[in-house]
């Protein structure tokens, strides 16, 4: 099969106000073939795959830059707009956020070809339907109608799809295309790619995590700080990767990982797991035990008769995708939500249904961590201060009081003593998840819930807190309820794992056995559309 | 919710509303020390006549039990009956519809050339650069901070006086109208010119925006598609307000022009305590605040039906 | 906020504070002193703002003013926001009927227009500067009220107040360190934007004859006798006027800088 080349790259530089933010990249796109850009956030690779839309706002320059046969490099505004989206478009990350809110679907997708066909008002009604029937849009011609916020998860990937295919490009870029999506929607989206690539598109996919493109890219290019460290066929990539960084992004990936681990260099001096602290549970009662827990808002029953128990020191990982009533079941075990019916038992005493006097003095056996960290921070408090409010029960402010605990939590997450008078807001994500961590950690918890943990975050980023959490359990025994939609994750963390499906439990058991023979029929379908490097 | 339960939840609600606008004014009067007869025909000072006072304690049935009072009145107002204004002898409801048309004229006109003017402001400050931007926005926050009665003596010392251009007084030609349309709208450009500029701004640089520009469509298009929509709901949402500052600003508008309407009737009524009047047009204007909220929330739903809805 | 927005704020409210408390520092002659020789003087080296119908000099009248009309937006926006935090802050605490109840109420104070309601209260009151302030605080309070209920219910059921919950404070801690002093905070830009607002709705008053009477140097009065010589002697209107706008724009800029949005009023 002769290899035709759609997009040539050379050199390509881009820079903001002077400041660099792609150096001296080059790679080819081509007809037929997946192309991946991995790197994490900041690395350059949105900026790359705006700049060959002409749309990165920034100074470009490049010794080749060519798009089906057009120079890029001295394009005119009318230029570019006939081939965006006619040779190229553009897939982005969130469909709620990549499409009008305020417009009907069908328009968006009918924009397109207003652009760049002469078709009468009927003709481009027609070839609408047709995309979104290629995209297996249900009832196209109903939602066509209705506006992204109106449409369910999937079809509004769907219709996000369609748009970006209205004009029929020859290359498609898709910028992050499966990241925050539950698994069985990042497995649509990489089968609609699949599609095209069968199609004979030319696929930029850009992603920050190796797993994700594994098995649809053809060649894999990494980047870090505006560069491109290591490139070349997908399998050599993953099999026999010759850069540091390409070992570190890989490494990084938890999925078949066993537990304990270590997914990060900072995590890396245990492998087995010999000082691991667990009371026998023989004697103890267990961390958490939790019956019949149901709950409905109105008619919609979220959480129906749910039942599990978290043996002390263990993690259980909860996974389900979104709307499946796990973090309603989160929201019953931190007694922030009142059960309808049924009990939550910490340590052997009741936790809820109860009132907020009666569990106080358990209160703190139990802490939680969100995925965004920022809102559950007090915006008036510096890093210092809040940690100092956790240690002292919200009776002090000040830092001084309590400089050796506070010293000692900031060493338990890794964190720099640089940053207590910082606001929480200048911290990266990874440093916020830390704090939050360490506020959790300072009434020396029993329990900690974890929901969605990591999701906000990078693979890379994701290793060196999942280590942290790893170690963190192994030194105080503190047991993990771990919520997420990522299976991966979850694989990695768990002892056992349980299954929410519609608000049910649908399966449950130790993770060997859950991932190794799943009995259900949905968590079958569940694990086949994970995406897995090995 | 579809829309018929929709416009039944509306009109509930303002039954409602001014069911309570209502109320609270019969307690005022009410509470006035003394006897509620001479209060509403304009209070001790204006010493009314024995058989006036004996008129009105008829019309108000005073001498019957507080709950018949109240069950009166509110009887009378659902059939539009305000009563009668004392000082001009005339019913206020008929008072009302005399000038009414007058003042919502004027109101319509201001609030479309409010419209016009903040729309096209802020098309114009997208393309400004960084010092254009700040002097624009320096200039929309004294707009909006410019008190009505002296905007007013300000463009007829301008316009009028000095230039000569237009008149101060109608004059029975159409402008007339110009100067206290403008007087009215400046103001409420200015505040609807901040609102509009925010949402544009975060509409054009959203990640729809993106993905519009990456379909092709040039930056003219990207705005009439999607920015201009953008732009009008948050001030779409906030007509309701809009319009009632501007029937606020009607007051003082019509006394410096020397125009008929609902303002002037409403200030001359609170010169004489006329409560009658007084609390006729208040009560009116509550109406059409609801009538005009309700008006705006539904081209609110027709433009974004998926928005909530509390 | 910057260093350099902070002096400027601190600069601009020290002018009105010293303009207000010792008028007599920037101009030390009397603003009540009538001269009918002088009458209508031009603005010019004697007169900076030139003198009104009976040869009053307009400078010291604007300066001296600013201690009523201040006064007077201070106290109603006082009056106003202390009623809309009572208010407001029962609604959001209590259970849904009655946050329903209060709700409604101050959805039908806030049908009737500002200036309106204002009015509805002289006209029960008679006219006077305390029956204004009683108008402008009343008249402003259901907006401010629906603002400090929204602010409260969004904190209440923040996920910082649960952070807090699971970290076991008791209502007391939580509302003690994180709702009240988070909650005041976005009130105190509204209430240096309310104050530049009731500034105008007072002075309003004042125009229609319904505030502060004539002589008194109050900017609205003042405005109010202009009228009458528009045509004779513009300056009659329009430095009152300026101080008005002065005003308010002062408040709106400290109001922003304090984080205060427009959408707010």
């Amino acid at each position: 099969m002769s290899e035709q080349t759609l997009i040539t790259v050379k050199d390509l530089s881009v820079s903001f106000d002077g400041t660099p933010a792609v150096k001296n990249i080059s790679f080819t796109v081509q007809a037929g073939k997946v192309l991946a850009l991995v790197g994490e956030s900041g690395s350059g690779k949105s900026v790359t795959a705006r700049s060959l839309l002409g749309l990165s706002g920034g100074t470009v320059t490049a010794s080749t830059l060519d798009i089906c046969g057009h120079d890029a490099r001295s394009l005119s505004d009318r230029a570019w707009q006939k081939i965006r989206g006619n040779t190229l478009s553009l897939i982005l990350q969130d469909a709620l956020m990549a499409l009008d809110p305020l417009r009907p679907v069908g328009r968006e997708i009918n924009d397109g070809l207003k652009e760049h066909t002469a078709l009468k008002s009927a003709e481009r009604k027609q070839r609408v339907l047709e995309v979104l029937k290629s995209v297996r849009m249900p009832e196209p011609d109903v939602r066509a109608k209705q506006r992204s916020t109106e449409l369910s998860g999937g079809m509004r990937q769907r219709a996000l799809i369609a748009q970006a295919l209205v004009g029929n490009p020859q290359v498609v870029i898709a910028d992050e295309a499966t990241t925050a999506l539950d698994s069985q929607l990042t497995a649509l989206v990489l089968s609609q790619l699949r599609a095209l690539k069968q199609q004979g598109r030319g696929i930029l996919m850009i992603s920050h995590d190796l797993a994700q493109v594994a098995h649809l890219a053809d060649d894999i290019a990494v980047m870090r700080h505006g560069e491109i460290v290591e490139s070349g066929p997908t399998q050599q990539i993953l099999e026999h990767p010759q850069h540091d960084y390409t070992r570190k992004l890989l490494r990084a990936v938890p999925s078949s990982v066993p537990r304990f681990t270590a997914l990060s260099d900072l995590g890396a001096e245990e492998t087995t797991s010999p000082a691991r602290k667990i009371q026998d549970s023989e004697q103890h009662s267990p961390a958490l035990s939790v019956k019949d827990l149901s709950k409905s808002f109105g008619k919609h029953l979220a959480v129906s008769s749910v039942s599990f128990e978290l043996p002390r020191g263990k993690t259980l990982g909860i996974v389900g995708e979104s709307g499946s009533g796990k973090t309603t079941t989160a929201r019953m075990v931190l007694g922030l939500e009142k059960p309808d019916s049924g009990t939550v038992e910490l340590l052997g005493e009741r936790f809820s249904p109860s009132t907020a006097s009666q569990r106080q003095n358990l209160r703190e056996q139990m802490g939680a961590i969100y995925q965004n960290p920022l809102g559950s921070f007090d915006p008036r408090y510096t890093v210092g201060q809040l940690l100092t409010d956790a240690l002292s029960r919200g009776k002090s402010k000040r830092a001084s009081e309590y400089r050796k605990p506070i010293t000692q939590l900031l060493e338990q997450v890794e964190l720099s003593a640089d940053l207590l008078a910082r606001n929480p807001r200048e911290l990266s994500g990874g440093q916020r998840q830390r704090l939050a961590i360490a506020r959790a950690l300072a009434p020396k918890p029993s329990v900690l819930v974890l929901d969605e943990p990591v999701s906000a975050l990078d693979v890379s980023i994701q290793a060196t807190v999942l280590d942290l959490l790893d170690r963190i359990q192994l030194e105080t025994g503190t047991s993990y309820l771990f919520i997420s939609h990522d299976l991966s994750v979850i694989e990695h963390m768990s002892d056992t794992v349980a299954v929410m499906h519609q608000g049910k439990l649908i399966e449950h058991g130790d993770t060997a056995s859950i991932f190794g023979s799943p009995q259900r029929e949905y968590t079958q379908k569940l694990l086949s559309a994970m995406p897995r490097l090995r | 919710m579809n829309t018929l339960a929709w416009v039944g939840r509306k009109v509930g609600g303002a039954l409602v509303v001014l069911w309570l606008v209502a109320s609270a004014i019969f307690i005022a009067i009410r509470l006035i020390p003394g006897d509620p007869a001479e209060a509403i025909m304009g209070g001790p000072g204006s010493q009314a006549s024995a058989q006036a006072l004996a008129a009105a304690r008829a019309e108000y049935a005073l001498d019957q039990p507080v709950i018949t009072q109240y069950l009166l009145y509110l009887g009378k107002l659902a059939t539009f009956d305000f009563g009668t204004s004392y000082s001009l002898k005339q019913p206020v409801t008929q008072v009302m519809g005399e000038v009414l048309p007058n003042t919502l004229w004027l109101s319509l006109m201001a609030l479309a050339a409010a419209w016009l003017l903040a729309l096209c402001f802020s098309a114009l400050a997208m393309r400004a650069g960084r010092i254009g931007s700040q002097v624009g926005n320096l200039l929309e926050i004294i707009a909006a901070a410019v008190p009505h009665f002296w905007l007013g003596a300000v463009l007829i010392m301008l316009f009028s006086s000095a230039l000569g251009w237009l008149p101060a007084v109608d004059n029975g030609t159409g402008h007339g109208l110009v100067l206290p349309i403008l007087t009215l709208a400046l103001p409420l450009a200015g505040f609807l010119t901040q609102l509009m500029r925010d949402s544009l701004s975060e509409a054009m640089g959203s990640q729809f925006a993106l993905a519009a520009r990456a379909r092709g469509e040039s930056r003219l298009k990207l705005f009439w598609r999607h920015g201009l929509r953008h732009a009008a709901l948050p001030a779409l949402s906030l007509t309701g307000w809009a319009f009632s500052s501007l029937l606020s600003g009607a007051v003082v508008v019509e006394a410096i022009f020397a125009r008929p309407g609902l303002g002037r009737s409403l200030l001359s009524a609170v010169l004489a305590r006329d409560i009658p009047m007084v609390t006729g047009i208040a009560l009116f204007s509550a109406l059409v605040y609801i009538v005009v909220m309700a008006i705006s929330e539904g081209i609110e739903r027709m433009i974004n039906p998926a928005g909530e809805s509390r | 906020m910057s260093r350099t927005a902070k002096i400027c704020c601190l600069l601009v409210i020290g002018l009105w504070l010293l303009m207000a408390l010792a008028p007599s520092v920037l101009a030390p002659g009397d603003p009540l002193a009538i001269n009918p020789t002088q009458a209508f003087a031009k603005p010019g080296l004697a007169h900076f703002f030139g003198t009104d119908e009976s040869g009053r000099d307009i400078y010291t009248r604007v300066i001296h003013g600013a201690g009523d009309s201040l006064a007077i937006g201070l106290a109603a926006t006082a009056l106003g926001m202390g009623l809309a935090i009572v208010l407001g802050t029962i609604a959001a605490l209590s259970p849904r009927w009655l946050d329903e109840i209060i709700l409604r109420i101050l959805e039908a104070l806030y049908a009737i227009p500002s200036l309106l309601m204002a009015l509805l209260i002289i006209a029960f009151t008679g006219p006077g500067v305390g029956p204004a302030i009683v108008a402008v605080g009343l008249s402003t309070a259901p907006g401010y009220a629906r603002l400090v209920r929204s602010q409260i219910r969004s904190l209440k059921n923040s996920e910082m107040l649960e952070a807090a919950t699971v970290l076991g404070r008791g209502t007391w801690r939580k509302s003690r360190n994180h709702l009240i002093p988070n909650a005041l905070k976005p009130l105190l830009a509204l209430v240096t934007l309310g104050i530049g607002q009731a500034v105008i709705w007072a002075a309003a008053l004042s125009f229609l004859g319904l505030g502060t009477p004539p002589p008194a140097p109050e900017w609205g009065a003042m405005l109010s006798a202009g009228r009458t010589y528009l045509h004779l002697a513009w300056w009659m209107s329009l430095f009152p006027g300026l101080a008005i706008v002065a005003v308010a724009v002062s408040a709106t800029l400290i109001g922003r800088a304090l984080g205060g949005k427009v959408k707010s009023l």
